[in-house]
C-alpha cells in the first residue's frame, strides 16, 4: 500500500535520515522524500512511501514516535489515515435513569461505543457502567472534553483510563 | 569540619523525625565534614534558643512528653521575631501550611530570607501559593529557597530534575503523589472495603489524618501538581488554576468494575494538564503500587520515561528529602 507521511523535523543534521531509518527498517520502500523549510528550526518533510500492511505502518509510527518524530498527516492510498484509540472510562451516577441511551448516542457522536459493562447494585443507588469507545488518537482530549461536559449536565462522576 | 548553623521551625510530627535523624546521623555527617548544629527550634507558643547549640535528645524528651516550655532556654518568643534575630545559615520550615495563604509558612520563609538565611521547608501551600515571590526573593537575596520534602515525600523529583536530567527537556509529570489515597484505593480494590471503611482504617493507622478531606478532595495532590507545573515545567501557574476532583465518589462497585477489566482506579496527578482526578490505571502499568506508596513518572526528551516509586509521607522518609536539601545547600557554603 502507498503512504504519503508528514512529519516536521528539527532543522539539525541527521535528522531526515532518523526520520527515515525506521522506514526501510521495517521493510518500507521510499519512492520520494520532499522537504521545504517553513518556521524557524522546522522543516516540513513529506515522505511517499511503498509498504506491505497496517502493521509495518503501525510499527514505523511506534519507531518515529521513538525518535520524538512528529507526524502531522498520514494518507493510505490517498485517503487520510486514523489511528484508533480506545478510551475506556467509568460513569458512576444514575447512569440508566439520566438515559444511558443518549448518553452511548452523544458519545458515537465523536467515537463508537464498543462495550459496556453495567453494575447496579440496587435500583435507588448509583450504578457503575464501564465503557470503552474507539476514538481517533487525535480526537481523544476532545472526546473526554465532551464526555465531562456529558457527565456535568447528568451528574455523572467520570473516570476515564490514563493515556499520554 | 564545615560548621552550619540551623533554625528548626515546627516541631511536630516532621520537626522530630529531622531532629532524630540528625541525632542518628551526627557521626554520618561528620564524615563527610559537616557539622550541623541547631541553634534555634522555634514552636507556635514559643521558642528555645542557644548560639553554642541546643541539646537535641533532652529537647526531643520534653516535647514528647508536650514539656518544651519547660526546657532552661524557653521563651515565649514568637517564632517570625527569632527569624528576624537569629544569624544562622538554614532554616528548616516544617510547620503545617494554611491552604487558603500559606501562612505560617509564608511569613517565615520570608522572615529567614530577609535575615540572609537560607531555606529548605516541606510546607506545600507557601510555596505552591507564592512561588514567583518566595524565588524572586530568595534570587535577589542570593540565597536559596529548597522544597524537596514537600513535593513527594522521600521520592527525589525535584534534586533528580536539576542534577541528573539537565539536558533533557521534560515534557509531562504525572502520578500518584499522595499516600492517603494510595492506600484507601488499594484498600478498596485488594479487600473489597467501601472508601469510608478504608478511610477508618487508614486513621487507625495514622496514614490519614483525623479530617482528611485535603488529601481524599485532592487538595493535597493539587499543591505538589502546581510546585512541580512551576519548578521542573516553568509553566507559571497558579493554585486557582487547578481542575480538581478527588475520590469522594468512587464506589466499591465501581472498584470491581475496573478490576474485572484489567484497571485499577488512582488519584492522579497531571502536572502537565494542571488536573487531579481518578483515573484507570491498567493493572500491569508502573504507576500500579500498593498501600500508601506514591509513583511519579517523569518523561523526558532524551531520557524517556523515568518512573520514580517511593514513600510520599513519614517523618523519617521525608527527612531523607529534607536532607538532601540541607547538605546541598551546605556544600555552597
Amino acid at each position: 500500500m502507498k503512504v504519503e507521511m508528514e512529519m516536521g523535523l528539527k532543522d539539525v543534521p541527521g535528522s531526515l535520515l532518523r526520520s527515515l531509518t525506521p522506514i526501510s527498517k521495517h521493510g518500507g520502500n521510499i519512492l520520494s522524500v520532499l522537504h521545504h523549510r517553513g518556521e524557524a528550526n522546522l522543516v516540513k518533510v513529506k515522505i511517499v512511501f511503498e509498504i506491505k500492511d497496517q502493521k509495518s505502518l503501525e510499527l514505523i509510527q511506534k519507531s518515529l514516535r521513538e525518535y520524538r518524530i512528529n507526524m502531522s498527516e498520514i494518507f493510505v492510498e490517498g485517503r487520510r489515515y486514523y489511528e484508533k484509540k480506545t478510551l475506556s472510562f467509568i460513569l458512576i451516577g444514575h447512569v440508566i435513569d439520566s438515559d444511558i441511551r443518549d448518553t452511548i448516542d452523544r458519545i458515537n457522536e465523536i467515537g463508537c461505543v464498543s462495550d459496556v459493562d453495567v453494575v447496579m447494585p440496587d435500583p435507588k443507588k448509583k450504578s457503575s457502567v464501564l465503557m470503552k469507545a474507539d476514538v481517533d488518537n487525535g480526537s481523544l482530549d476532545k472526546a473526554v472534553t465532551v464526555i465531562e461536559e456529558l457527565c456535568r449536565k447528568k451528574n455523572l462522576f467520570f473516570i476515564h483510563s490514563l493515556e499520554k | 569540619m564545615k560548621k552550619i548553623k540551623l533554625v528548626i521551625v515546627g516541631l511536630g510530627v516532621i520537626g522530630r523525625g529531622v531532629i532524630e535523624i540528625l541525632l542518628e546521623k551526627k557521626e554520618f555527617l561528620r564524615d563527610m565534614g559537616l557539622d550541623l548544629k541547631v541553634v534555634a527550634l522555634c514552636e507556635v507558643d514559643g521558642s528555645i534558643v542557644s548560639d553554642e547549640g541546643i541539646d537535641l535528645k533532652k529537647t526531643l524528651e520534653l516535647a514528647g512528653r508536650g514539656e518544651l516550655d519547660k526546657h532552661k532556654q524557653w521563651s515565649n518568643s514568637k517564632s517570625i521575631e527569632i527569624l528576624g534575630e537569629v544569624k544562622a545559615d538554614i532554616v528548616l520550615e516544617l510547620t503545617p501550611g494554611n491552604i487558603e495563604n500559606g501562612e505560617p509558612g509564608y511569613s517565615h520563609i520570608k522572615g529567614a530570607l530577609k535575615n540572609g538565611m537560607h531555606v529548605v521547608t516541606s510546607n506545600k501551600p507557601p510555596i505552591a501559593l507564592h512561588y514567583r515571590e518566595l524565588h524572586e526573593l530568595a534570587r535577589g537575596e542570593n540565597l536559596e529557597l529548597r522544597y524537596e520534602a514537600a513535593v513527594g515525600g522521600a521520592i527525589p523529583i525535584l534534586n533528580l530534575h536539576q542534577k541528573c536530567l539537565q539536558i533533557n527537556e521534560v515534557e509531562s509529570i504525572y502520578g500518584i503523589l499522595n499516600g492517603t489515597t494510595n492506600y484507601v484505593l488499594s484498600k478498596m480494590v485488594e479487600d473489597g472495603l467501601s472508601l469510608e471503611n478504608a478511610l477508618n482504617e487508614a486513621k487507625e493507622l495514622g496514614i490519614a489524618e483525623q479530617d482528611p478531606s485535603y488529601d481524599i478532595d485532592g487538595v493535597d495532590t493539587a499543591l505538589k501538581v502546581v510546585i512541580l507545573a512551576n519548578s521542573i515545567l516553568d509553566m507559571n501557574v497558579e493554585f486557582g488554576g487547578m481542575k480538581i476532583r478527588g475520590i469522594r465518589d468512587v464506589t466499591p462497585e465501581s472498584v470491581e468494575l475496573a478490576k474485572k477489566h484489567g484497571y485499577v482506579i488512582k488519584l492522579i496527578g497531571d502536572v502537565r494538564r494542571m488536573e487531579v482526578s481518578p483515573r484507570l490505571i491498567p493493572v500491569d502499568h508502573p504507576l500500579n503500587v500498593s498501600d500508601s506508596l506514591n509513583a511519579v513518572m517523569i518523561d523526558s526528551d532524551v531520557a524517556g520515561e523515568l518512573t520514580l516509586v517511593g514513600h510520599g509521607a513519614g517523618a523519617r522518609e521525608t527527612s531523607s528529602s529534607i536532607y538532601s536539601d540541607v547538605i546541598d545547600i551546605a556544600a555552597g557554603i
